[in-house]
């Protein structure tokens, strides 16, 4: 039996231990604070002045190709099938699918590119309704990683580490920030399979944990079934009427022993019932989509009308930063084209691009974009030369973690830029490098956070998200 | 008022002293490194050496590699990494400090100082020592004498002492024991800590002595304390990653844990059957299925030609930093890229100990009644050979089996180890024989550990050795392994250990609450041959555990982490007790024991029979703090967050436990019987006035007796203990 986590109790003072210490004064105090949960959750001080008050992160788990989206190389048509010069390849890490080719084939991209907007942002023809918002997306071509396959990466680029068990950005987020929304979690996230018949990687809860922070800060997956709630609907045969006189005695139950033995646990549970409570009605008005018009449906696509996909996720991520959720996380799964790459492509703009444009376009009608940072990108890129056969109009790409692009776009970045430079192969970084930690260090510094201040003492070391690294980067911030 | 406590409390960590090392160290020694070898070590050789470390060494100062520059000279520290505002040397080459260096020689320029400077901000890492070959006066790699003085390294101390309470008496500053807690409250507890489910309606519970001995011979007790070993050995039945393939035939495992707790086999046993079960017994299965120990870690697939041999240096550093956490309480994986930065752990020990697993892997075997067959299957089933009738399948982790084949583009494990630079499998420095902890071992007794397999073995002996050395109380690691198993059984009965680390016991821990006492115990297992269930007896019948949790402002005033055990804090029970005790009181339990577990949320046996699969963990465990099994883990979070409170009032399962109890307390009689059977199984206890009138209004207002026995299995009282 555990009381609490006494790894960091030498150090830091649980609640409960903070509260026991003194029995008056201050611990009535935070007694008063406990009874009234908007209290608790009150929006903590940031270090300095934030310039988001929310992160959209549409992650794109599987690794989209950089080479088909965003990194123009017009110079590659030319070496079609050509091998890769090895002084390029180096000694690079292969995954087990291409270590054994033999040749390195060059595919340069089926897709055409144009340029989009005041800012002339090179964008694919995959892309043409994100393209209308050019002039607000900051498009880093230089991110990389160390990773070379789908977990570790994703695990690094969420939690800082390759390794699972350290707490992911956003529960950080919410440790370090707190939530706007007592009557919903500070930290949501959603996950989309695929609409084409692709293979979509598995993505394990840790993506979105809480690691060794307190698990109230650990992200709450909102599933596409009938509940985005684990048991957030009544069982069958008990009405609200009937919940609520089940609450008030398991309060009033609860408060009796309260009273005999002063156990601020207690207490806590049952802020907790309530909340649960809370989030019974919050989520299924939130999850409510058929008060939206017509239009918006429109708007996000064919597929947004069906739950659980990509499309009614981004209507759903809307929503909740409407409610004042920090940190949403949305995960559409199947990028990884080792082979057929053009049609899965295809197929995976055809779930994502429109829905993203018109997330981006209401959040910018609506004004806020102005205080809310989206970030679309994957765990990494892929490789210029063809995994598998080469043709005019077929090819596959392997994992590339040298260089890959991502976009961010609102609060705090250069709108219409393109930060990083990559070689004429998209192959390795030939200026302005930005590492995962760097990503993450920027992405927190504008919600407000230092990422140097914001640590958790484990096992007897101070813990941050960019582990022992992470810069700013200057060079994209408005 | 409300901001300032918020934060204090969202920000734990902001109250700590500031660790020694700026948090991106790794990277600015990776880049004063560079400097080093650019620029700053000829700077260096061309202007300092010749007088501090080549020609001679004034001042006793000798800059000819980085431990001597960091030790000082006569005058003290002269170089302090990472912050050169602080370095004298810095204030002597800008001339700001007497006496000015390079002593008698022109001032260095301005942009040597900066370099200089910078390197020093670095960290000052040194590539190689500036004379070649030149080995510094202190060797970091050395355990002295010193570094054994640490308290967790010394030989258990003889106390003389009665009793448990007596010792605890001794440092209570004057305070005593809460009285003893009443007789029901006693027996809940004695239930719930011992087999993890509530006491059942009729039991003869006179006699607390004899209600011990009881629940310490039902075989429950084994399935409630395999699970919280089961979490210092990171168990789990698949192989983690992104594909998280199952591994069928890891329960077994799970099986030896509960089986070995069940006949009290004594800890050092334990510990050398988890470590070398194959090379003690090769014939006994369950000595055999206790190396699953070793074999529980993760484990990618996938795995490119060259990342063959970084993939088998990191699955042995999975057993080696389990077996260092579980059973030593020591950190000693963070010496796989440097010395140890806290405890006398050099590298080269660690290499050396990791060497003891160079072809240990895991395989799935075929057991008879006489004999033991490799059963060759590889991740993918369709593989795999079918079981004939007669045999058994298990997974283990020994030697001489073939290993089970990931997808991989190289062999299981390579012929030697090596000490790696860094950590680096590019870097190797060298084959390494197998050793052990110097700081653990006394000098000279290193060929009483070794042991010879017999002529023709499948195995190397290599494993059997180190159980012989973490076992030997007087000259191995058998004094720590003693300490670290005794703070984790007093852990579980207290709620905190008397360290408070439980796999910590190096210098980051924190230092034990109650010394002598832990030595006492540690002294008590060791003279009971090993044996735990002596010692549960001894604790259990101690004044300090029978305590009631009543609270004392007085008390919590003078010892607010409750070091001295003056007082008892009520306890959350873990998921699986929790989830454990609502099917027990719903009369519903299924107590089958062992075998293949499932993932079916509706199966009725208890928790521990869960199957764990690293990627799709259980959500009702889950919510309630069961963590990832990934490393070694001492201690459970306890929370209380929302999703808890949804899994008991509307998932199915709760639902089914709640009509279950509704059932059992129909027979009653009238309302108040009811109630009163209600408590009974759920809190073995009566409901006071209020508690009655309460539920009688319930009831009388239309809530169904489901609805009620739902609010009961809601309440605090259901998940913790007083």
């Amino acid at each position: 039996m555990n009381r609490m986590n006494p790894e960091t109790l030498h150090t830091g003072l649980s609640r409960r231990h903070f509260l026991s210490r003194t029995s008056t004064g201050i611990g009535a105090a935070a007694l008063a604070s406990l009874l009234n949960p908007r209290l608790f959750a009150a929006t903590q001080t940031p270090h300095f002045a934030p310039k988001a008050k929310r992160i959209i992160w549409l992650t794109q788990a599987g690794a989209p190709s950089q080479l088909d989206l965003f990194d123009y190389k017009p110079g590659l048509a030319p070496q079609f099938d050509k091998d890769l010069p090895g002084s390029v390849r180096g000694e690079q890490r292969l995954t087990g699918m291409t270590a054994g080719q033999k040749r390195f084939p060059i595919a340069p991209s089926v897709f055409k590119f144009q340029q989009h907007g005041q800012s002339g942002l090179w964008l694919s023809e995959l892309l043409p309704q994100t393209a209308k918002f050019a002039d607000d997306l900051c498009v880093i071509r230089s991110l990389h990683t160390e990773a070379i396959n789908h977990d570790p990466a994703m695990t690094l680029l969420q939690t800082g580490h390759q390794i699972g068990g350290r707490p992911s950005f956003g529960a950080w987020a919410s440790y370090g920030l707190g939530s706007e929304n007592s009557d919903l979690p500070a930290f949501v996230a959603m996950i989309s399979r695929p609409s084409g018949p692709t293979n979509a990687q598995p993505l394990h809860e840790r993506m979105w944990g809480s690691g060794f922070l307190p698990s109230r800060y650990q992200g709450v997956r909102f599933s596409s079934g009938k509940d985005p709630v684990l048991f957030l609907s009544n069982p069958p045969g008990i009405t609200s009427t009937r919940r609520r006189a089940m609450l008030d005695d398991v309060a009033a139950l609860n408060r009796l022993k309260f009273t005999e033995y002063q156990d601020p646990e207690t207490q806590a549970r049952i802020d907790q019932y309530e909340m649960a409570f809370r989030m019974q009605s919050a989520v299924p008005e939130l999850a409510d989509l058929s008060k939206e018009p017509a239009s918006i449906f429109e708007r996000y696509g064919p597929e947004s009308k069906k739950p659980g996909t990509y499309a009614a996720n981004c209507i759903l991520a809307r929503r909740l930063a409407e409610r004042g959720v920090r940190f949403i996380q949305l995960y559409h799964r199947g990028w990884d084209q080792h082979n057929n790459l053009p049609s899965g492509i295809r197929s995976q703009c055809y779930d994502t691009d429109q829905p993203t444009a018109a997330l981006l376009g209401e959040l910018k009608e609506r004004g806020m974009l102005e205080d809310t940072l989206v970030i679309w990108g994957g765990e990494f890129g892929r490789s210029v030369y063809s995994q598998g056969t080469l043709t005019k109009d077929n090819y596959g790409r392997d994992h590339h973690p040298r260089c890959y692009s991502v976009w961010m776009a609102g609060a705090g970045v250069k709108g219409g830029h393109v930060f990083g430079e990559t070689d004429d192969f998209s192959y390795n970084i030939v200026k302005d490098p930005v590492h995962i930690h760097d990503l993450n260090a920027t992405a927190l510094h504008l919600l407000g956070i230092d990422h140097l201040r914001l640590t958790y003492r484990f096992q007897g070391r101070d813990y941050r998200l960019t582990d022992v690294h992470g810069e700013v980067v200057k060079g994209i911030l408005a | 008022m409300h901001r300032l406590l918020v934060s204090l409390l969202i920000f734990p960590a902001l109250l700590a002293a500031a660790p020694a090392l700026p948090g991106d160290h790794a990277q600015r020694m990776e880049r004063g490194l560079k400097s080093f070898q650019q620029e700053v070590a000829a700077l260096l050789k061309k202007n300092c050496l010749r007088c501090h470390g080549g020609e001679k060494v004034k001042s006793d100062f000798d800059m000819a590699t980085r431990e001597d520059l960091l030790r000082g000279g006569s005058h003290g520290s002269v170089v302090v990494p990472f912050d050169a505002k602080s370095s004298v040397l810095v204030e002597q080459i800008n001339h700001a400090k007497e006496p000015h260096m390079p002593d008698d020689q022109p001032k260095l320029s301005a942009e040597a100082i900066a370099k200089i400077t910078a390197w020093i901000n670095d960290g000052a890492p040194y590539a190689e020592p500036l004379v070649a070959g030149k080995k510094p006066k202190r060797d970091a790699s050395v355990v002295t004498n010193e570094d054994r003085q640490w308290w967790s390294f010394q030989p258990l101390k003889k106390v003389n002492a009665k009793s448990i309470d007596e010792l605890l008496l001794k440092n209570a500053k004057g305070m005593t024991f809460n009285p003893p807690a009443d007789q029901a409250t006693l027996v809940r507890r004695l239930y719930l800590d011992l087999t993890g489910l509530p006491p059942p309606e009729t039991s003869d519970t006179s006699d607390l002595s004899v209600l011990t001995d009881r629940l310490l011979a039902s075989p429950k007790y084994g399935e409630r304390w395999a699970r919280h070993w089961l979490d210092v050995a990171r168990f789990a039945e698949s192989t983690g990653f992104e594909q998280d393939y199952d591994r069928p035939f890891a329960f077994h495992y799970r099986d030896f844990v509960i089986k070995a707790l069940n006949m009290d086999m004594p800890y050092d046993q334990f510990v050398k059957w988890q470590l070398a079960g194959d090379e003690y017994e090769p014939q006994n299965p369950l000595a055999l299925a206790a190396t699953g120990f070793l074999g529980a870690g993760v484990f990618p697939s996938q795995i490119t030609a060259n990342e063959v041999e970084r993939t088998r240096y990191d699955a042995m550093d999975d057993m080696l930093s389990t077996t260092g956490g579980a059973m030593l309480g020591l950190t000693v994986g963070c010496a796989r890229c440097h010395d140890h930065k806290f405890d006398p752990l050099p590298s080269r020990d660690y290499y050396q100990m990791l060497s003891t697993f160079t072809t240990t892997t895991r395989s799935n075997v075929d057991v008879w009644p006489d004999r033991v067959t490799s059963a060759i299957t590889t991740v993918a089933k369709d593989k795999s050979t079918p079981l004939q009738a007669g045999a058994t399948r298990m997974m283990i982790c020994g030697e001489g089996y073939d290993p089970i084949v990931m997808h991989t583009q190289g062999g299981p494990f390579f012929d030697k180890t090596y000490l790696l630079k860094r950590g680096s499998p590019d870097m190797k420095d060298g084959e390494v024989q197998q050793g052990f902890l110097q700081v653990l071992s006394k000098p000279g007794y290193e060929k009483r550990w070794q042991w010879q397999p017999p002529a023709g073995a499948k195995f190397s002996g290599r494993r059997r050795s180190l159980s012989n050395w973490i076992t030997d109380v007087d000259q191995g690691a058998g004094a720590l392994l003693a300490r670290v198993i005794v703070n984790r059984l007093w852990q579980h009965h207290f709620g905190t250990g008397i360290v408070a680390t439980p796999n910590d016991f190096g210098k980051s821990g924190t230092p034990p609450s109650q010394p002598e006492l832990l030595d006492w115990l540690a002294g008590r297992l060791i003279a009971n041959g090993w044996q735990l269930k002596p010692l549960h007896r001894m604790i259990l019948s101690s004044q300090a555990y029978r305590q009631s949790t009543v609270r004392s402002a007085t008390k919590e005033a003078a010892d607010p982490a409750n070091a001295l055990f003056m007082r008892r804090v009520p306890q959350r029970l873990e998921a699986e007790a929790i989830r454990d005790s609502m099917l027990a009181v719903s009369g519903t339990l299924d107590e089958t024991m062992f075998g293949p577990g499932t993932r079916d949320e509706n199966s009725r046996r208890r928790s521990i029979y869960f199957t764990i699969k690293r990627s799709l963990l259980m959500g009702s465990m889950v919510a309630f703090d069961l963590p990832e099994p990934l490393v070694s883990q001492g201690s459970r979070p306890t929370t209380t967050v929302a999703p808890q409170a949804l899994i008991l009032m509307n998932s199915p399962q709760a639902r089914t436990w709640a009509e279950g109890l509704a059932r059992r307390i129909a027979s009653a009689g009238d309302v108040k019987q009811q109630i009163i059977r209600a408590y009974t199984i759920c809190f073995h206890r009566a409901p006071n006035a209020n508690e009655l009138a309460e539920g009688a209004a319930f009831l009388q207002q239309g809530g169904t007796p489901a609805d009620y026995c739902q609010v009961l299995l809601s309440l605090n009282e259901m998940v913790y203990v007083n």
